[in-house]
């Protein structure tokens, strides 16, 4: 019980079939954002997505959110194929993306708001995530009256509020400094203990992707493809000096090059 | 300390202000300036209040606050729902951007004639007027509101299932409100500088029309105190107005 | 883009034609709106014999044009050195803002019976009322803009020896100007709006004299006509001087957004 289940034992949470994509501006002869992605990934696995800028892990994560429709082949979610945003899929982008005029409480509670959930149970809610996330005493102030990465903690409890299935998160921490970035890191750990979840996670940093993941998919650019993926099979917490993830930090780095 | 500053600036202000009625008193009493020409404040409000009853006044001020309220409501109404309305769907902005674009740079005086023809000479024709002051600031800035959201508001508002109208109302308008709250203020401020114009039309009441009235009598006093007015009033207004959407929006959009 | 432009062009013939039609079918009263082939026209007429008495479009549009720039280069000449100087002494300005906030609210018509008492019905009436209404829409522009010049900039600049002339002539009214170039914008506004009050009274040259002219010999035509040119001239400036902005100070990515 203590491994997540992997996608060659259990079913898959997420299956991801001969995804393509070319965007309809684009010319046809210019390579393809995405090319033929094939990805199984398990129930409550956490995976990474890394690659260079412009290899089309964030296209790849919208494609999944059901945000961005593929030019070919389908994401199936529990079996089902993906026909739009929403739906037990929750997101968390890189610019926080708070809602300005709501207060940290009231972003939190905004997807339980949609689904006509009570004020008095949809604050409850908010209230704990809140706390779970480490932000007791704010939650009456506003994203401009949070710190940088105040504002990441209340969007990860906002994605959460709704219970989703999944989460996608689009570098979440990319606009974070670095010490907070770590900060941050531990911190997701701990939530998805609490609550877990099948993550996709898009980060630029192999070492970001070491520390949290079960499996890293390294996306090469134009045409954006898996190039390889990296099972890490060591437990949770993770040393980031462990000489074992410094040897597999060198391995992807030379398969980035 | 910064209470200490705001009191220094605010005793500075009154100072340069009291010093220049100072000025413009002595100015006008030791005769450098005629009292016919250019009254003294105190002479001017004075003298106004001894040949116009108070009651006279109100009811001016009463009936041109009643054309701006009814012109502004009804621009920013119109202004705020066709701006925002545009803003959503594509294809009704295909049809109304062309027309406002094309109508806007004509200033809402010119139409006066047109306001004429259409609607007689009565209230509706200045309303008409008023309206046009505020409605083209309000449109433009709600479209502009709506066309500059955040994508990635949306898109969050998406991920957690909101779609049409639900999105348009709990993301979009929200979102474009900062926008639609400057074009707001501009509207209020324009509407006002047309109402004196708008009372040039067959008004029997109204500032505009008790100005243009006391130059045919040559009664420059009550000129200059109608003008103070005007101005008192437009100022304390789009104070309110401004502290209003301060009070609203101001803790998380920085004005 | 394009072709939402044709569909945009499309769809104003298309309204024009309805209107045409209208009219034509007894729908609308030609007096009340009078159709696209009336005011062409008229548009016609006045070029050729022109209106009220012969003067022609071109005199028109010349004479409130010649209001226009006197009363603005009045306004910008007088605004951006005392703007400058109010800017850069802050007593000054705290001296100076109320009575500046309230003079900016003073709706500019209104002064138009007491500067007739003053000047007559004349052209320096009608230059003066444009002058006011451009001047104070200029002056808090240009007192803002160096008031809030960046102060990194200002440490940058001292950082590096500069003098104090220098610092004024090479930072501050550089920093200032795209804030400067958005009052001229907004100064020019206001100037259309007040020139065609200004023309209601004492004269028949001039757009807004023709518009309210052509009323009184029950032109709605003409009026519409005149109405076409005084939006079409706005526009035409305003497009100027963005245009002039874009010229002449490329590193700024206009400052167009700024209200107020």
């Amino acid at each position: 019980m203590a491994d997540p289940a992997r996608s060659d034992v259990a079913p898959s949470k997420i299956e991801i079939c001969g995804v393509s994509k070319r965007y309809a501006t684009d010319d046809p002869d210019t390579p393809l954002v995405l090319d033929n992605i094939n990805l199984a990934i398990g129930d409550n696995e956490f995976v990474t997505l890394v690659g260079r800028s412009g290899c089309g892990k964030t296209t790849l994560l919208n494609i999944i959110g059901g945000l961005v429709e593929s030019t070919h082949g389908d994401v199936k979610v529990n079996g089902r194929t993906v026909s739009g945003p929403g739906q037990g899929k929750g997101m968390v982008f890189q610019q926080h993306a708070l809602f300005p005029w709501l207060t940290a409480l009231q972003n939190v509670g905004f997807g339980c708001r949609n689904k006509g959930v009570h004020k008095a149970e949809r604050d409850q809610i908010a209230h704990q995530l809140i706390e779970l996330v480490g932000l007791h005493g704010f939650e009456d102030k506003y994203p401009a009256e949070l710190s940088g990465g105040m504002q990441q903690r209340v969007a990860i409890a906002r994605a959460l509020a709704t219970d989703p299935e999944i989460l996608l998160m689009d570098e979440p921490f990319g606009a974070l400094d670095e010490l907070t970035r770590l900060e941050m890191q531990d911190e997701l750990l701990r939530v998805w203990s609490a609550h877990k979840k099948t993550v996709v996670f898009v980060t630029h940093s192999i070492s970001e992707a070491l520390v949290l993941s079960d499996r890293v998919i390294l996306l090469a650019a134009r045409p954006g493809r898996i190039r390889r993926e990296f099972p890490i099979p060591f437990p949770r917490p993770r040393k980031r000096t462990d000489p074992q993830m410094i040897a597999l930090y060198d391995d992807i780095w030379k398969s980035l090059a | 300390m910064t209470t200490s500053v705001r009191w220094q600036d605010a005793v500075l202000g009154a100072a340069g202000t009291g010093g220049l009625f100072l000025l413009w008193e002595l100015a006008s009493r030791s005769g450098l300036v005629s009292t016919n020409v250019f009254p003294a404040p105190t002479t001017a409000i004075i003298g106004t209040l001894q040949t116009v009853p108070l009651a006279d006044i109100l009811g001016h001020v009463w009936t041109s606050l009643g054309r701006i309220f009814w012109g502004f409501a009804l621009g920013a109404v119109l202004g705020t729902v066709i701006g925002i309305a545009s803003g959503w769907y594509r294809a009704l902005g295909v049809l109304t951007r062309p027309l406002i674009e094309l109508l806007r740079p004509i200033p809402p005086l010119a139409w006066i004639p047109l306001a004429i023809i259409w609607f007689g000479l009565g209230e509706p024709s200045k309303v008409f007027v008023i309206f046009l002051g505020a409605f083209f600031p309000i449109v433009t800035s709600a479209y502009r509101g709506m066309i500059g959201i955040d994508p990635a508001l949306l898109r969050v508002g998406q991920t957690m299932g909101l779609r049409g109208p639900m999105l348009l109302i709990r993301v979009a308008v929200p979102a474009a409100m900062p926008d639609l709250a400057t074009g707001i203020r501009i509207g209020w401020g324009l509407s006002f500088g047309v109402l004196v114009a708008a009372e040039l039309i067959a008004a029997d009441r109204g500032m505009g029309f008790m100005i243009m009235n006391a130059r045919q009598l040559g009664d420059v006093d009550v000129i200059v105190f109608g003008i103070i007015l005007i101005g008192a009033i437009n100022l304390i207004t789009d104070y309110a107005i401004g502290a209003v959407i301060r009070r609203r929006i101001g803790r998380w959009h920085a004005i | 883009m394009v072709t939402s432009r044709i569909i945009s062009g499309l769809c104003l013939i298309i309204l024009l034609l309805l209107w045409q039609f209208a009219v034509m079918s007894g729908f609308l009263k030609p007096f009340q709106f009078p159709p696209p082939s009336r005011i062409g026209e008229a548009i016609v007429e006045l070029a050729v014999s022109g209106f009220p008495n012969g003067e022609r479009i071109w005199t028109h549009v010349g004479i409130t044009l010649w209001r226009i720039i006197q009363g603005y280069v009045l306004a910008i000449g007088l605004a951006v050195p005392i703007g400058l100087l109010i800017g850069t002494i802050a007593v000054l300005d705290k001296l100076t803002l109320p009575i500046i906030t309230f003079l900016r609210s003073v709706a500019t018509l209104s002064l138009l019976p007491l500067v007739i008492i003053w000047f007559g019905t004349g052209e320096l009436t009608k230059v003066l009322l444009i002058a006011y209404g451009c001047f104070w829409a200029m002056l808090s522009n240009v007192i803002a803009g160096v008031k809030y010049v960046d102060p990194v900039m200002i440490r940058a600049a001292r950082t590096l020896d500069t003098r104090p002339l220098a610092m004024f002539v090479r930072v501050v009214i550089p920093a200032a100007l795209p804030r400067m170039f958005a009052g001229a914008r907004m100064a020019l506004g206001v100037g259309f709006m007040v020139i065609v009050g200004a023309e209601m009274i004492g004269t028949i040259q001039g757009l807004g004299a023709l518009i309210m002219e052509a009323r009184t010999f029950y032109r709605s035509d003409i009026t519409i006509v005149g109405m076409l040119f005084i939006g079409l001239l706005g526009f035409t400036i305003t497009s100027g001087l963005s245009w002039l902005e874009t010229i002449l100070l490329p590193w700024s990515k206009g400052l167009s957004e700024v209200r107020r």
